[in-house]
């Protein structure tokens, strides 16, 4: 199959992640969202990987995989720290530093 | 069996020696995290920030010990040539400054001290894996163990909303900019079927894939990623919250070490892997260098918050270094190392004086904290001022050769109408930096520019609520103030101060929300602070700015260094 098909749902995962972050408001929902842009850049890298025959890109996606957990846990820590101080757990409504 | 036991296992090589920086920190930051869990508190205050300054001492040592050796380390993943090491250096100075200038800080205790420090070092270290990447995958491993510990450390000062609100925004703002930097890197491994920045180049230099929109979409979303990270213009826009909202000695690492990190990793993919198709490259960067020096100098004017405007200021300055970039020469390499090291300099000093007066005033990062400072703290006064002229490029300091050396590396190159745009930069930036030397020198000038001058809807505070007012009250009941100016004196200009108080206090915020929580811990008596490694911080780094901007000598030798070390210009 040729690599442009896995490429294009690839591009359509990143955007829809995009659009997610720019237009959602929970931060849950945006860490899913970066995620989503995350695993079509490895979802690109896997293609790429096998239309060059080497092994590079599916190296780089294990280590993609590593490193968006610890942005996960560290984003999910930094919620769960924001919802103890009782602040709104919303976007629009942290806005303590807009001057 | 026997022949399992005498077959030996083949090893890659290493050159453990070339990694010692690396090794050196990761020991470190484990060392630190369980010494952070000692029972004793003397223990955990004073041991933890020692062994953090150690090691950071050590790696710098390393840095130092391998110089001109432009070692290829781990199958040329990692170059450890002269830029590496001199941004190794640098990366160790301004963790040692920031580890004095959290010694008294909230946020080490509200955060735990091992944790604090233990992801001060792991940030050093992703900034040293980056500054040396030689891979597109070590630049993305670099870019993420640079940023993660940057997200939890500007949330560390827990009691305070703003410190966690900048931390969320940074999270989310800078993961963002992680994923179109990593889609960039996937795209351009699929455009050129290498990781290696060297295949990269030689794929690049055959000239076949320099129309390909694969590879002009990869060129254009790593410039947006790295962007996000030096705080370009357009990406720019979390840099004045986050740095507002997050502990000031974090801010301060931040601003100086994450921005020559990134130039780093910005000078090395461009001017190394792509070099080929500068063509593509060069105009976008141009423009992008442009609007940010524009966007950084106006939107700095308008700002009472010190933290914010310096936050304009760095985003104006990575306009000025993307010069070095955008030029793609020796000499461009080696004025954007000296810059570099210039720049981290001025703006340690700067925040060295905003954290001792916070700490002070109570006042926060307001204007207000620093005036009549020329008066009562000359120590602080004239590093900020120091700090203030060389960040606006006077002469006789480092600011004003690493301008030059800038303007000189575009003329050279044919990017004279960029020399104009930073002189032009630097006049408009003379606005906002000589507004601060004002507020510091001319108490009384310096109310009437700040009305003039605050934000319109501005939140309102009580005129006499702030400590300013408190003190005073309290010269005027007798007490000599801490500048020993005489008792006729004060007086009358605690009158005067008085009443520019009434003046600002309607319209101005000093204490924000958690500034007044940070107020509290401080506690009224604020003149007596010590803090002795602040004032030794701000007065050793603006002490560096004026040396080295007199006799600029040793530091043009390191940058000619890393400049011919670096890359494989003609």
């Amino acid at each position: 199959m040729d690599v442009t098909w896995y490429l294009v749902v690839s591009a359509a995962v990143f955007s829809i992640g995009m659009a997610g972050v720019l237009i959602r408001r929970n931060p849950l929902v945006i860490l899913l969202c970066i995620e989503l842009m995350l695993n079509a850049a490895n979802l690109a890298l896997i293609a790429f990987s096998r239309a060059h025959g080497n092994q590079e890109g599916q190296i780089f996606a294990l280590i993609v995989m590593v490193v968006a957990a610890c942005e996960v846990a560290v984003g999910l820590g930094l919620i769960v720290a924001i919802f103890r101080r009782k602040l709104p757990v919303d976007v629009d409504e942290l806005r303590g530093l807009q001057g | 069996m026997n022949a399992i036991l005498a077959a030996t296992v083949k090893t890659p090589d290493i050159d453990w020696g070339a990694l010692g920086p690396l090794i050196a920190l990761t020991v470190g930051a484990c060392v630190v995290l369980m010494t952070g869990l000692l029972r004793s508190p003397a223990a955990r205050t004073n041991l933890v920030p020692a062994l953090a300054t150690l090691t950071l001492i050590v790696a710098g040592a390393l840095a130092i010990g391998q110089w001109d050796s432009n070692a290829d380390v781990l199958e040329e993943a990692l170059r450890m040539d002269n830029l590496a090491l001199a941004m190794t250096v640098l990366f160790c100075f301004a963790g040692v400054l920031t580890v004095a200038l959290s010694l008294r800080d909230l946020a080490p205790r509200d955060a735990g001290h091992g944790e604090y420090y233990a992801l001060l070092l792991v940030a050093v270290m992703g900034m040293v894996v980056l500054a040396s990447a030689q891979n597109l995958v070590t630049v993305f491993l670099g870019f993420e163990v640079l940023s993660i510990p940057l997200y939890v450390l500007c949330a560390t000062h827990l009691s305070s909303e703003g410190s966690l609100e900048s931390g969320l925004k940074y999270l989310i703002i800078g993961s963002v900019g992680s994923a179109c930097l990593l889609y960039g890197l996937a795209l351009l491994y699929g455009a050129t079927g290498a990781t290696d920045f060297d295949a990269i180049a030689q794929a690049v230099g055959g000239g076949e894939i320099r129309g390909d929109v694969l590879f002009l979409s990869a060129l254009a979303l790593i410039l947006t990623g790295l962007a996000f990270k030096a705080s370009v213009a357009p990406f720019h826009q979390w840099t004045p919250d986050v740095y507002e909202g997050a502990p000031t000695p974090v801010t301060a690492f931040m601003a100086v070490a994450t921005k020559a990190a990134a130039l780093a990793i910005i000078v090395r993919l461009f001017d190394v892997a792509v070099v080929g198709a500068v063509d593509d490259w060069a105009p976008a960067m141009a423009a992008l260098a442009v609007i940010t020096m524009l966007v950084g100098n106006v939107g700095a004017i308008g700002q009472s918050s010190v933290k914010r405007m310096l936050a304009y200021s760095s985003v104006a300055q990575a306009g000025y270094m993307l010069v070095g970039v955008i030029v793609s020469t020796r000499l461009g390499v080696q004025a954007l190392t000296f810059y570099l090291v210039a720049y981290v300099l001025m703006n340690m000093a700067a925040f060295a004086v905003i954290v001792a007066r916070e700490r002070e005033t109570g006042l926060g990062d307001d204007i207000s904290a620093l005036r009549g400072l020329g008066a009562e703290r000359p120590t602080l006064a004239w590093p900020i001022t120091i700090a203030m002229l060389a960040l606006a490029g006077f002469p006789a300091t480092m600011g004003f050769w690493g301008k030059i050396y800038l303007i000189d590396a575009a003329v050279d190159n044919g990017w004279a109408w960029l020399g104009v745009a930073i002189v032009l930069g630097s006049s408009l930036s003379l606005v906002y930096y000589l507004r601060v030397v004002a507020a510091v020198w001319m108490p009384s000038l310096e109310s009437s520019v700040a009305v003039a001058a605050r934000p319109a809807g501005a939140r309102p505070i009580m005129a006499g609520a702030s400590p300013e007012a408190d003190d005073v009250a309290d010269t005027r009941a007798g007490a000599v103030p801490a500048g020993g100016d005489t008792p006729t004196a004060s007086t009358a200009r605690g009158t005067h101060e008085e009443r520019t108080d009434a003046d600002i206090g309607d319209g101005r915020d000093p204490s924000g929300r958690d500034r007044a929580a940070d107020r509290d811990h401080v506690g009224r008596d604020h003149r007596h602070v010590h803090q002795p490694e602040v004032v030794l911080v701000a007065v050793a780094c603006a002490a560096a700015v004026l040396l080295l901007g007199v006799f600029p000598d040793p530091l043009f030798d390191v940058a000619r260094d890393v400049g011919e070390a670096f890359g494989n210009f003609d």
